[in-house]
């Protein structure tokens, strides 16, 4: 556990070299340091950028060593909830790394990963699953994930889970009220609606939970692997759908062995697009490998792409890779339409599910791409993104509700077998216990630990 | 010259009777100080012991070696299972107590503790030397010397009666206040407050024409509420039943400015739980009658108290308003209702042994807490009692957690949370009140009485024997099976089934298992809770078993929360203010978040041992 009272610095943008950089400093010292930093006499004047020079007072003419833009964010309105100085800088490790060194030796200390937002949330200016969503904004990859961070940060989550915990709330008192007070003549609840009251809280929950696989795609990517025979065109399709000449394509059967992978944004979903040597038999040890390695990636794909060359026939080494990738999510590219097929291919002679798309397209014109984007990201994550209902994404958050709802089918369950109040009470309050858990109105302290570990230092 | 005492006990109501008893059974001398031996464990408003939660606190009592279930049950003119419809764990007994018998019969029994000397009169101060408590001096100036006091006073503290406009001082009704006593504990430092509380009007018994309302019988065969208690075969006394109605309310709505509730006159704060019918009327517009029963308050007297009517209006709006009620037209009010203002200390000065923090030997106990009803002050008398003698004898603190007892829930509250109004008892207020039963409550206590001197051999061989047929039952029933589909199954199965009933599968001979003496019901149904619902069961005791750990870690007196860094100054505030004995407690300290909680653990566990974080301002 972190110590809250002392003054922490750090650098606040990524690792490595940029335009610029921002050194933060935050707690009860922020200030003092910072104008002993600056060759700024005068205390900085708060949310104001002011141009100044960081000096070296060690050395002996007091050298200054870069130009900066400091502002000053006062507590108890700042991020942190404490004071806080933002230093921007020319971009240099070293150079922002001397800034540190100086704040250090001026009496602040590192901050340990995560530790400004820790205490934004000690500060109450964040609750946990807004704390949460501060390291999901600054990890984005899509402008999609970006969204959905930035509404868990506003609260939507927050909120809607506020909403249904409220409600619950009212129904836990009405029927403690009524064991408490038996004798006062009329009912609390109508008998007979509590069931169904219980029921519609749950429809909630599960309505949240609804959301919550597209969700977790959206907020941890997803991989999609290409399989199909040897030169069918799957490193031809992976590099048309990267955009760039990432694998190697020839006309020799069995050129990739080994997997190739690259992250693309698929209309805001973050899929990592892995190429595969494909699945086949085969009696080279090098082909062999690539096949295993194909077969690895497939286990932990979430959809695949089946390639077949649409010029040429349908083989039983085809038939193979369908029945190989039956059980998961998948498209199948019908390749090279740019050739005239020697034979009619009828989606019949595949023997799909109906669920399953074709898609033709040409990876040498580039026709049937765009179809077989949004076939694959339709297949990940449905057809739409809702923005009026919040996405819950995190595993955390999700394993939460998922307690929650069981409690609730388990209270309207014994609610029906004709269980009384103080039964029916004791699986409420396990669904209320998730519910605050969640927002971190109660979280034992090892989980709020848990959480803060993942923060990266300086955010 | 004064006498000296291990223990004084001021004050013989609810609170002062069982803390008496208790410190003389773990081996103290007590003198008990009270203005009269007439009021004894006296009942100024309702004559009713028990009811929702308030029960399972007399069963709690008793388990513990107390006084106020064998009271009841000796002197109680009809009982009442309330929740009857519902599970064990709620299930609470309630009694028609006579008053007078009741008070009668807890007198004999002090007078009969041959360590216990009683002292008639007023007490004016606590005398301390060097922070600490060496005795009390009365008002006439008689001094006795003491290493503990229990202060058990009631309403008495700076108490003021209000009867429409009349005011009047009073402890209760024809009992003067305690003036010097309140002014001598405020000096002391301690953080007090203001309540109020009332009680409705009397009735002449043989001014009611009983024929127009429906009675109300009470349960045969009648649940007790003392494990000791056998069979009671009693004559018991109904109560009856009228409703309000629209004549009732008019008036008082017509003279609302006359009550003190509504004119400014009163400025405590009352029980919102337990309206006045001012409140009632008032607060809920839309409904047009409100419940009213009639009790008596003995089976020789004429009082009979109209419960659900407190109220403080003048006299003769009270009588208009007995008159407007259907068979009451002709009754004759004896007294009239009454509301009483006093002072209290707010329980976050206490330890969870009800020794205050900040002076040593000085417990409180009862009303004088906050509290309200006879049970919650019983309750906290025994806490209070068997720590003050614990205190003078150098024992250790003895403390009832909260998944162990109703008892360790109130304390809990109180000394954490404080009072806002007036505290009762509610088993909502116990988070683990599944396993805080009627049934078990021997079971969860009596050896815990023992350790400390307060359960009698007697009682206890009586309990081994009762805790033994338990646990054959339990292994009985648990071994049975019963013919199912395909074979058999685990009776266990069966008794999970809704409606299916451990005594009604043994009357069928599925199982056998053995009654206690008389037959008592409670025995079956513990056996029949642990086994029905075992899940429910499991599930809460893990929910303690996860918790266990904060409630351990201590917190040591005296830790300056102003150091831990971190902490935001109303979080500081709010926590040196109640001082906590534990992190659990900590983090049930209103406004505090589960992170300073978090913060909170890694400095007391990392200051814990060596002294304090040094100062840093
Ligand atoms: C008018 C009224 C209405 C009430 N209404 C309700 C209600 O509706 N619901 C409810 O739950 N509870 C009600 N109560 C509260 C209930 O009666 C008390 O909570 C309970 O009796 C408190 O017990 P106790 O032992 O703390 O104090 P008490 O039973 O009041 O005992 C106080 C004792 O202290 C003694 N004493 C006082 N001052 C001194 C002194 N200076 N020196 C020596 N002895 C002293 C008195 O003689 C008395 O024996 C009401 C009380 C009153 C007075
Ligand atoms: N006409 C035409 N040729 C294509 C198309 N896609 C791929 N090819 C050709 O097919 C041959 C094989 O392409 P690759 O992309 O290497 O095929 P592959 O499936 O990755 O082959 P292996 O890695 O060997 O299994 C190359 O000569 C490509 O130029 C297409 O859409 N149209
Ligand atoms: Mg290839």
């Amino acid at each position: 556990m972190f110590a809250p009272d002392d003054t922490i610095v750090a650098v606040a943008t990524p690792p490595g070299r940029g335009g610029l950089g921002v050194v933060r400093l935050s707690g009860p010292e922020a200030q003092t340091l910072a104008t002993r930093l600056l060759d700024h006499r005068e205390p900085l004047r708060a949310r104001h950028a002011t141009v100044s020079r960081i000096v070296d007072a060690s050395t002996p003419a007091g050298n200054a060593i870069d130009q900066v833009v400091a502002t000053s964010f006062p507590g108890p309105g700042s991020y942190t909830g404490d004071d806080v100085v933002e230093i921007s800088a020319h971009g240099s490790p070293v150079l922002l790394e001397r800034i540190v060194a100086l704040a250090c030796a001026g009496g602040a200390r590192l901050a340990e990963p995560g530790e400004f937002t820790f205490r934004a949330y000690l500060n109450g200016r964040l609750d946990l699953v807004q704390a949460e969503a501060v390291a999901d904004l600054v990890d984005a990859v899509t402008p999609l994930q970006a969204r959905v961070a930035f509404d868990q940060l506003e609260g939507t989550v927050t909120q809607a889970i506020g909403a249904i915990d409220t409600d619950l709330f009212d129904l836990i008192a009405r029927l403690e009220a009524s064991l408490d007070f038996p004798n006062e003549g009329y009912h609390f609840v109508e008998p007979g609606t509590v069931a169904q009251g219980i029921g519609l809280l749950r429809d909630r929950v599960i309505g949240l939970l609804a959301g919550s696989t597209r969700g977790r795609l959206i907020r941890e990517g997803c991989h999609v692997v290409i399989l199909g025979k040897p030169n069918v065109g799957k490193s031809s399709v992976f590099n048309a759908l990267i955009g760039s000449s990432r694998a190697i394509v020839t006309a020799v059967a069995g050129t990739t062995r080994d997997l190739v992978s690259d992250v693309i944004d698929l209309d805001g979903v973050a899929v990592t697009l892995v190429d595969s040597a494909g699945i086949r038999v085969t009696n080279d040890a090098v082909e062999a490998e690539g096949v295993a390695r194909a077969r690895q990636a497939l286990a932990v794909a979430s959809s695949v792409v089946v390639v077949l060359d649409r010029s040429a026939g349908l083989e039983e080494e085809d038939r193979s890779v369908l029945e190989a990738t039956a059980g998961t999510s998948r498209v199948v590219a019908l390749n090279k339409i740019d050739v005239a097929s020697p034979s009619a291919w009828p989606r019949e002679a595949l023997d799909l599910p109906p669920e399953t798309s074709v898609v033709e397209v040409s990876a040498r014109t580039g026709q049937g791409l765009d179809m077989l984007r949004s076939a694959v990201r339709a297949g990940l994550v449905g057809e739409e993104v809702y923005r009026d209902t919040p996405t819950v994404g995190n595993q955390r958050h999700i394993g939460l509700l998922e307690r929650a709802s069981g409690a609730l089918a388990d209270a309207q369950r014994v609610t029906q077998d004709g269980a009384t109040e103080e039964f029916v009470l004791a699986d409420l309050q396990r669904a209320r216990t998730a519910f605050e858990e969640l927002t971190g109105a109660r979280t034992p302290d090892d989980v709020v630990n848990h959480i803060f570990e993942r923060f990266c230092i300086g955010k | 010259m004064s006498r000296r005492y291990d223990v004084i006990v001021v004050g013989a109501g609810h609170a002062g009777v069982e803390a008496a008893h208790a410190a003389a059974r773990v081996g103290c001398t007590v003198g008990l100080c009270t203005l009269s031996r007439e009021t004894v464990a006296h009942m100024p408003c309702n004559p009713a012991i028990g009811g929702t939660a308030k029960g399972h606190l007399v069963r709690e009592i008793d388990a513990l070696g107390g006084l106020m279930g064998e009271a009841i049950d000796a002197t109680a003119m009809q009982f009442k299972l309330l929740n009857r419809s519902r599970g064990p764990a709620v299930w609470s007994p309630r009694a028609q107590a006579d008053k007078r018998q009741y008070g009668r019969w807890m007198r004999a029994r002090l007078e009969a503790e041959e360590h216990i000397g009683w002292i008639i009169g007023r007490v004016g101060a606590v005398r301390l030397e060097g922070g600490r408590v060496v005795g009390v001096e009365l008002e006439d100036g008689r001094r006795y010397g003491c290493g503990a006091v229990v202060v058990t006073t009631g309403t008495f503290l700076n108490g003021v009666i209000h009867v429409g406009d009349e005011q009047r001082s009073a402890g209760r009704v024809g009992e003067p206040a305690s003036k010097m006593l309140g002014e001598s504990l405020k000096e002391l430092g301690l953080v007090w407050g203001r309540l109020k509380t009332g009680t409705p009007p009397r009735l002449d018994r043989g001014s009611i024409d009983f024929s127009q309302f429906e009675e109300e019988p009470g349960d045969v065969p009648p649940v007790p509420f003392s494990f000791l208690t056998g069979l009671v075969d009693r004559e018991q006394t109904p109560c009856h039943i009228v409703h309000t109605n629209d004549r009732v309310h008019e008036l008082v709505r017509e003279n609302k400015d006359r009550s003190p509730l509504y004119n400014g006159q009163i400025s405590g704060i009352g029980p919102r739980y337990c309206p006045s019918l001012e409140d009632k009327v008032m607060r809920f517009p839309e409904r047009d009658r409100h419940l009213v029963f009639l009790e008596p308050e003995g089976v020789d007297v004429p009082e009979i108290y109209v419960s659900g009517c407190s109220m403080c209006l003048p006299r003769e709006v009270q009588e208009a308003v007995i008159h407007a009620m259907p068979g009451l037209g002709d009754a004759r009010v004896l007294r009239p209702g009454y509301a009483v203002e006093y002072d209290f200390i707010q329980p976050t000065e206490l330890r969870p042994t009800l020794e205050t923090r900040k002076v040593a030997g000085l417990f409180l106990a009862g009303q004088i807490n906050g509290t309200s009803g006879y049970e919650e002050a019983g309750g906290q008398g025994l806490v209070a009692g068997v720590n003050a003698a614990r205190r003078v004898r150098g024992d250790g603190e003895w403390v009832l957690g909260r998944d162990e007892a109703y008892l360790g829930v109130m304390v809990d509250d109180l000394t954490a949370r404080g009072c806002l109004e007036p505290y009762r008892m509610f088993t909502s207020r116990a988070e683990h009140r599944l396993l805080l039963r009627i049934d078990n409550a021997d079971l969860r206590l009596t050896a815990r009485g023992r350790e400390i001197g307060l359960i009698g051999d007697g009682r206890w061989s009586e309990f081994l024997a009762r805790r033994e047929r338990f646990e054959r039952n339990v292994a009985a029933v648990r071994a049975a099976r019963a013919p199912g589909r395909g074979g058999s199954v685990e009776l266990a199965q069966v008794l999970r089934r809704p409606g299916v009933t451990l005594a009604g599968l043994a009357a069928e001979g599925a199982v056998e298992v053995e009654a206690g003496r008389d037959g008592r019901a409670y025995e079956l149904s513990s056996v029949e809770t642990v086994v029905k619902y075992e899940g429910y069961l499991r599930r809460q005791t893990a929910t303690v078993a996860r918790g266990e750990r904060d409630e351990r870690r201590r917190i040591p007196q005296g830790f300056p929360y102003g150091k831990v860094p971190g902490l935001s100054r109303e979080v500081v505030e709010r926590l040196s203010g109640v001082g906590p004995a534990t992190l659990g407690q900590a983090g049930r300290v209103p406004g505090v978040t589960p992170a300073a909680v978090a913060v909170l653990g890694s400095y007391v566990r990392r200051w814990g041992g060596r002294g304090m974080p040094a100062a840093r301002d």
